[in-house]
């Protein structure tokens, strides 16, 4: 939540403090200290509809975070506002503090990605938050699906999403973790100390619809455990936030199945108070994951736009 | 000879028993909590896949649930009913399958009523009068916090009965569901009532908000479940 008359980043130096995951590293990093200049990373973005078409209306950003402008290079849906995030440093560090601020206005689509995955370095003091508000009015649309998240080893990292959605908007908020660099370093594969990410999503009149924090400490809970991630090393989470008879249509052609042989399972589950759908995916490489998590996204485009999704990049 | 304190200790250890046991008719024994898709897919197979399955479905009540069920049982020792109703919702918020929230819901306001007709204590009423207005949802941490501390049982005991009782009814369903003893099903839950003490402490010192989680097969086995044609059990 952004406190009226504070810096935007404030928010994620109050997360950074309070939360107990990070209560053991709370020490400055020995290099910049953090939150100063160039570790403070801003962005918001405000969309609105002009005519047919949604613009990027609204543009704040602060060092490490770029967006340059929008791009309509989506051909299914080519009034639709791209928008690529962009890290100038091109890694979160200890002492990094990130707050991104999404903004659609009544029936403003976009959608917006990053430019390449996030990796999150390891860190021997501190740790790096980021901080997300994600606002849709009445009839927006919002594609937010960046590249993964790596997190090296003895990295720490906290992230709070919290979305406010209007009864009729739809928002699909995706989010792939890797293990780590895991052909880098035996270490790597769930090596990071502390990975928390949650999202919690409310209606504009302040009604709750569902929390989940993910807090993944692989030296306190077993990753490899039967439950948890097995043999299992990408995961891909996939909140939806849409009407609930578009989610149900949605639920309907979404399949859902363990193939512990291929090393692939996935499926949704309804959010509570007819808030949406959550669908997950586990696989054992990125790409496997990133095409079923695609899947799912092709399925809610056509559910909620009746538009198809592009092909995929080349290099993406 | 048993002197005043050592009767009051052996009533309340009856009706801990009571409360805590599986076979207490809310309808416990319709819920695997994943496992007939666990055993279905091939994740669990033998004794050993079993007492792993079970210790993360303990593991993830007590970073979540359990967190809830100390700070209900709280709320209930203040008499705070509208500090349980934002309890409730906040479990139920964080039940993000259809089944989970089934189950809980079920669950609770079953013991709700039972403690209601058995108890008849004020604060039950008071619960069970917001359930049928709707203003909480009836989630099973928070009946079973209510139901213990109008009984003067301690939280401790509370967040004991609830680990103890995930970890019955997975087992339980087990017996039914694959091939495994009663021998080895009891193994398992010895072992695993050896960690609640710990998870306690932990849970005891936590705030509602670090209610917390990881389990990403236990959720997409949830998944398939619903998709499931043919079920024994209800989650």
């Amino acid at each position: 939540m952004m406190v009226a008359g504070s810096l935007p980043w404030a928010a994620a130096e109050a997360l950074g403090t309070s939360v107990p995951e990070l209560a053991a590293y709370q020490d400055e990093p020995p290099q910049m200290k953090s939150g100063t200049i160039g570790k403070t990373g801003y962005l918001r973005l405000g969309f609105e509809t002009r005519g047919s078409r949604t613009i990027l209306a609204t543009l704040e950003r602060r060092v490490p975070y770029l967006a340059q402008r929008a791009l309509y290079c989506d051909q299914e849906m080519p009034d639709l506002a791209t928008v690529f995030l962009i890290t100038t440093t091109g890694c979160l560090l200890q002492g990094d503090r990130m707050a991104l601020d999404l903004q659609l206005g009544h029936g403003a689509q976009a959608h917006v990605t990053s430019q390449s995955a996030t990796k999150i370095h390891g860190m021997d003091a501190n740790y790096a938050v980021q901080t997300q508000t994600v606002t849709l009015a009445k009839d927006a649309y919002l594609e937010f699906v960046p590249e993964p998240i790596i997190p090296h080893r003895r990295a720490r990292f906290v992230s709070n999403t919290q979305v406010c959605v209007a009864p009729s908007a739809t928002l699909l908020l995706s989010e792939i973790l890797q293990p780590g660099r895991k052909h880098h370093h035996p270490d790597e594969c769930f090596g990071a100390t502390v990975v928390s990410l949650s999202v919690a999503a409310v209606r504009p009149d302040g009604r709750t619809l569902f929390t989940e924090k993910l807090m993944i400490e692989p030296e306190r809970f077993a990753m490899r455990q039967v439950g948890v991630m097995n043999a299992f090393d990408v995961f891909g989470n996939v909140i939806l936030c849409t009407p609930k008879d578009k989610a149900e249509r949605i639920l309907e052609r979404v399949e859902a199945d363990v193939r512990m042989a291929d090393g692939i399972a996935f499926g949704a589950c309804r959010l509570p108070n007819d808030a949406g759908l959550i669908y997950k995916v586990l696989g054992h490489n990125t790409a496997q994951v990133k095409a079923k998590v695609r899947e799912f996204w092709g399925i809610v485009r056509k559910e909620v736009t009746g538009a198809d999704l592009p092909p995929p990049f080349l290099w993406r | 000879m048993a002197d005043a304190a050592t009767t009051v200790q052996v009533s309340a250890l009856a009706h801990m028993l009571q409360f805590g046991d599986s076979m207490f008719p809310i309808g416990g024994f319709a819920f695997s909590s994943g496992l007939e898709s666990a055993v279905q897919k091939g994740a669990v197979t033998d004794a050993s896949t079993l007492l792993a399955f079970t210790r993360t479905a303990v593991e993830q009540a007590a970073r979540g649930d359990g967190i809830a069920l100390v700070a209900a049982h709280r709320a209930a020792m203040a008499g705070d009913v509208t500090e349980l109703i934002r309890i409730d919702e906040a479990v139920y918020a964080r039940k993000l399958s259809d089944e989970a929230r089934t189950m809980s819901v079920r669950m609770g306001r079953k013991f709700t009523e039972m403690g209601v007709h058995v108890l008849g204590a004020p604060l039950l009423h008071a619960w069970h009068d917001c359930i049928r207005k709707g203003q909480g949802h009836g989630c099973y941490p928070v009946a079973l916090a209510i139901n213990f501390a109008v009984q003067a049982l301690s939280e401790r005991h509370a967040f004991a009965v609830h680990q103890y009782g995930i970890a019955a009814s997975i087992l339980g369903a087990a017996l039914r569901l694959m091939k495994v003893s009663h021998l080895d099903t009891q193994k398992v839950l010895y072992e695993l009532s050896g960690d609640i003490e710990t998870a306690y402490e932990r849970a005891a010192k936590a705030r509602l908000t670090d209610m917390s989680g990881y389990a990403p097969l236990m959720e997409i086995l949830a998944a398939v479940h619903i998709k499931a044609h043919v079920r024994l059990f209800m989650n």
